[in-house]
């Protein structure tokens, strides 16, 4: 895989959260995936590591709770940083599943906007997945 | 007239809430089901203002303005549905009973459902309703059965003091009148409270909502006063 541009992996079963963050995001200059539920944004991981997982928690088929132990569960490295976006707001749970970030809807889009670049991981131009054994 | 109506509306408070109880639970979703859009409503207006004039009307603009409306709308039917259903909790909205005719009522309420098919069979009832309160309960379960763009059929049959109005469509789910809480899905229609909007409604009449036949049974009573009219 070969990109340009910081990949943002978007979970979120509501299909306009899901389409509002990736026009933010898209205009920004990210590259966007998107996902609807824990067990698709798997699926979008092994395709093409992202740099950022924006994360909902309350999702149906796999909520972000489960999503974030599979994720660490694969082991793969470097660690892809999780910032939760959710109408929880509950922060605890953001930490919980150790994510870097926690924004309780509804939140700027500059706040949106500040989390995304400070926790962007280095960018690979050259992404294969690796993974510990 | 006055106590019937407390009385209802204490069936009303009973009904949807007894089930399973767990008011905060019920809250919580309510808040969570509102906070998504009313996130993207806001985003899109903000994206709007901070498009050029030319680009406002563009493309991307039109898909702003276009996502800011469906979300707002989509948040009205929350807001409305959520304190219809508190406020006939409370009697907090007076019940005006009149004689309407059910294909009027229908009528005006699924033309308030984007892309709402409906087949109706309803022509010469007359039910004995709060004509604002019918139409919101009719309108909930139009857009709820129709959900997915599935076509509605509505029925209606005569019963002993009462008229029973059947929509069929999308087929109800499990356990459709529990109470929403944090384990209901979300819906991105903004329909999630619809259906406890409408029973509350039907027990404010004295009359019933609930499963029969694969669809909703609406059952409202000829006359729930019992007072000459």
């Amino acid at each position: 895989m070969n990109r340009k541009s910081p990949l943002i992996l978007v979970v979120d079963d509501d299909p306009d959260i899901l389409d509002a963050i990736c026009d933010i995001l898209d205009v920004e200059g990210y590259a966007v995936a998107r996902a609807r539920h824990g067990e698709e944004a798997l699926e979008r991981v092994a395709e093409s590591r992202p740099d950022l997982i924006l994360l909902d928690l309350m999702m149906p088929v796999m909520d972000g709770i489960t999503f974030a132990h599979a994720l660490r569960g694969r082991r793969i490295e470097p660690e892809i940083p999780v910032v939760v976006v959710s109408a929880d707001g509950n922060p605890q749970k953001a930490a919980s599943i150790g994510a870097r970030g926690f924004l309780a809807k509804p939140f700027d889009i500059d706040a949106l906007l500040a989390h995304v670049s400070s926790n962007v991981r280095p960018h690979e131009v050259i992404s294969p997945v690796a993974t510990r054994s | 007239m006055r106590s019937a109506q407390r009385e209802s509306s204490a069936e009303a408070k009973q009904a949807p809430r007894s089930k399973d109880g767990g008011r905060a639970g019920h809250l919580a979703f309510v808040a969570h089901e509102m906070r998504n859009p009313l996130s993207t409503a806001l985003w899109s207006a903000e994206l709007l203002a901070r498009l050029s004039p030319e680009e406002r009307g563009g493309p991307r603009g039109e898909k702003l303005a276009g996502m800011c409306l469906r979300t707002l709308a989509r948040l009205r039917h929350l807001v409305e549905d959520h304190f219809l259903a508190d406020r006939l909790a409370v009697h907090g909205i007076p019940v005006r009973i009149e004689g309407i005719p059910l294909a009027e009522a229908l009528t005006a309420a699924a033309g308030r459902v984007a892309g709402a098919r409906y087949e109706a069979a309803v022509d010469g009832f007359v039910v004995h309703a709060d004509r604002a309160m019918l139409e919101r309960a009719l309108e909930a379960l139009v857009a709820v059965a129709g959900r997915d763009g599935t076509a509605v059929q509505v029925a209606a049959e005569r019963g002993q003091g009462v008229v029973r109005i059947q929509v069929r469509g999308a087929p109800p789910g499990e356990d459709p009148f529990r109470l929403p809480d944090r384990s209901t899905p979300s819906d991105p229609t903004g329909r999630a409270l619809g259906l406890l909007a409408a029973q509350s409604v039907a027990a404010v009449h004295g009359g019933t909502l609930e499963v029969c036949d694969g669809g909703y049974l609406l059952s409202l009573p000829v006359d729930p006063s019992g007072e000459e009219r």
